[in-house]
């Protein structure tokens, strides 16, 4: 009976899911497993060889640090930024408020390979290349109208009411939002922190045009991967790909409530 | 002390006007109710009262204090809301002592009036649980138990009992009567339930459009009602409007004769269903009416007559034999006529 909508469902789990596993096999594998043809499809024998081996590569314990230091920044301006404007959008009713989060959505319409040069340009001029700040504000830019619009659509599921109580009861607007708002909202604003988190960390374009020295673990696996051997290759895409499973795993719940579907 | 003054406010959302210059006071340790249907501006008061609003135009005062530009926090008060607005994410004890701590009172004494009012509202078992594990009655007595701790000048109410079934709503109803009594707090209470009014009020406010159109206590209002509307408002079922024409003073209905207010002309004769007497035969000083429906309630068989094309009701005996089509007569107990201008329906 309905089984094509199965089947289209299978189809699709898989063109995702193989090629993930294939790296994640592949990373796992010894040397010369990873040359072999025809590929395995199960793990004959688990090491750690390839994976010891990408760490050993020159550079990449720093590139790493740097990324994780350009997504920590993301992170915070997203949330700083991000979570007062989602606020103001979920209670203030101000005049342009609707365009506004249009507009929000229409900054994602500037690719990001036509704002880079110029923003390559402009921060040679006021000496923000090649520094993790530079990247991460440019990361912020991309990460920004996700957070103003996630964090207004988790403060409007937040009742007025409890905060006015707190107000009577004692409480300054600041003092609400910290012991009443936040609370509540914790869960969904550490799921804006995840994604900004992994938007910097897989982001390579920006990071690659804006950065000389200190480049991000993606960029610079980009000016590696012509001359790396496959293993290389395979170690270094399960690790980019890893932190982006965890999340997506950690936040499903909050991304159907965003687009609409209630979840539970 | 605990008394709230309203002068003149005015509120404006937009073009809408939900007050249109309010005058009120509440005396110290008085149970007022805001009485009025849906949209008249019974919710907007409270909450400019509680300064979650603030008024286009006008003042408020709270004991000596003008108040109208203090935050909530400054003002003394306490508020209940319709949906109860507890905190989730804090058990029932922690809810309670919330305004305790905003106060920074030392633990002891948060303990000590936790437990306290704890007793009043009968949650003491329930002081460790999340919000989420009550039920619609706990946690209205929880929101009353918060609002009481902090030993408000004055305790607002958004119509509490709303969201209670018929039955919870009658027991919460005769338990918050109780506990005002015991605590003597200044309330000010909306509702656009008229018996919830009746039974919890010193005196009642009835709004409409954005006015007070009469205050009084539930008796005056209920027998003396200032125009049309309240009489049509309070009361089940609604006061009865019978249009009359006097003539040289006199209203002359069938056998009832009456003094009129008004030499001549027309004017509309109002009633309580209970103030009818009927009878099956003529009867000095009554007049005749035909049987339109018959419904037996229980305590007493209500009945809807019909003359000269005006519909209303009054009510028999439980044992009265009355089948529609048949005619009946009526007359009006001593001194519970009121009359209204047939236009303005303003109490003559
Ligand atoms: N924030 C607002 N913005 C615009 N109009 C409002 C706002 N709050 C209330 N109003 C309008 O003011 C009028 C009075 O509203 P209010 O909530 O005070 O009525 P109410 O007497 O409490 O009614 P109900 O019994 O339905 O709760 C209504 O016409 C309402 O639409
Ligand atoms: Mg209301």
């Amino acid at each position: 009976m309905r089984v094509w909508p199965w089947l289209l469902a299978l189809a699709f789990t898989l063109w995702v899911l193989l090629p993930i596993y294939l790296i994640a096999l592949s990373a796992f594998s010894p040397r010369e497993a990873v040359y072999a043809w025809p590929k395995a499809f199960l793990p004959g024998s688990l090491s750690l060889e390839t994976l010891r081996f990408f760490f050993g590569v020159e550079g990449v314990w720093r590139a790493t640090a740097t990324s994780l230091v350009v997504a920590g920044l993301t992170v915070a301006f997203s949330l700083l930024l991000g979570a007062p404007a989602g606020y103001a959008l979920a209670r203030f009713p101000f005049p342009g408020r609707d365009a506004f989060r249009v507009l929000l959505i229409l900054t994602r319409a500037f690719p990001i390979v036509v704002l880079a040069l110029p923003l390559a340009v402009l921060f040679l001029r006021v000496g923000l290349y090649d520094t993790p700040l530079g990247v991460a504000l440019v990361h912020t830019a991309l990460t920004l109208p996700f957070a103003v619009l996630v964090s207004a659509s988790l403060f409007l599921s937040i009742p007025k009411e409890l905060e006015e109580a707190a107000w009577t009861l004692g409480c300054t607007r600041t003092q609400a939002f910290v012991k009443v708002v936040l609370p509540l909202a914790l869960p969904g604003l550490a799921a804006t922190a995840i994604f900004a988190f992994i938007t910097s960390w897989n982001e390579v374009f920006a990071a690659s045009v804006l950065t000389l020295q200190n480049k991000t673990l993606t960029a610079y696996l980009l000016t590696l991967l012509d001359e790396s051997p496959l293993p290389f290759k395979f170690a270094g895409g399960f690790f980019l790909v890893v932190p982006a499973l965890v999340f997506l795993f950690l936040v499903r719940r909050y991304l159907f409530t965003l687009w609409g579907i209630s979840h539970r | 002390m605990g008394s709230i003054r309203v002068e003149n406010v005015v509120k404006r959302f937009g073009k809408v006007e939900a007050l249109k210059g309010v005058r009120l006071q509440v005396q110290d340790q008085e149970f007022l109710v805001l009485l009025g249907p849906s949209g008249c501006g019974k919710t907007t008061l409270l909450r400019i009262v509680a300064g979650l609003e603030t008024p286009t135009q006008g003042e408020v005062y709270i004991g000596e204090r003008r108040v109208t530009h203090l935050p909530p926090r400054l003002r003394g008060i306490a508020m209940v809301f319709q949906n109860y607005a507890i905190f989730p994410h804090l058990t029932v004890y922690e809810n309670v002592a919330f305004g305790l701590r905003m106060k920074r009172r030392p633990e002891a004494a948060i303990r000590q009036k936790v437990r306290e009012v704890a007793a009043l509202l009968r949650i003491e078992e329930l002081l460790e649980r999340y919000p989420a594990q009550l039920s619609g009655g706990q946690r209205q007595r929880v929101a009353v138990a918060r609002a009481l701790a902090v030993e408000p000048e004055v305790l607002l109410m958004d119509e509490p009992l709303s969201n209670l079934d018929a039955l919870l709503r009658l027991e919460m109803r005769a338990e918050l009567k109780r506990l005002l009594k015991e605590t003597r707090t200044t309330t000010l209470y909306v509702t656009h339930d008229q018996v919830e009014a009746m039974s919890l009020a010193d005196r009642i406010a009835v709004m409409r459009q954005g006015e007070i159109v009469q205050l009084g206590t539930p008796t005056e209002i209920y027998h003396h009602p200032a125009d049309t509307f309240v009489g049509g408002f309070i009361g089940n079922p609604p006061m009865n409007f019978l249009p009359v024409v006097a003539e040289g003073g006199q209203v002359v209905l069938d056998g009832l004769r009456l003094p009129s207010p008004a030499e001549r002309g027309p004017l509309l004769l109002g009633i309580r269903a209970e103030d009818l007497e009927v009878f099956p035969e003529p009867v000095e000083g009554g007049f005749a009416a035909r049987v339109l429906v018959v419904e037996p309630l229980g305590p007493h068989l209500q009945l809807t007559l019909e003359r000269e094309g005006t519909t209303f009701r009054a009510l028999a005996d439980p044992g009265f034999a009355a089948a529609p089509g048949a005619t009946l007569y009526l007359r009006p107990k001593e001194g519970r006529v009121r009359f209204f201008h047939p236009e303005t329906g303003k109490a003559l």
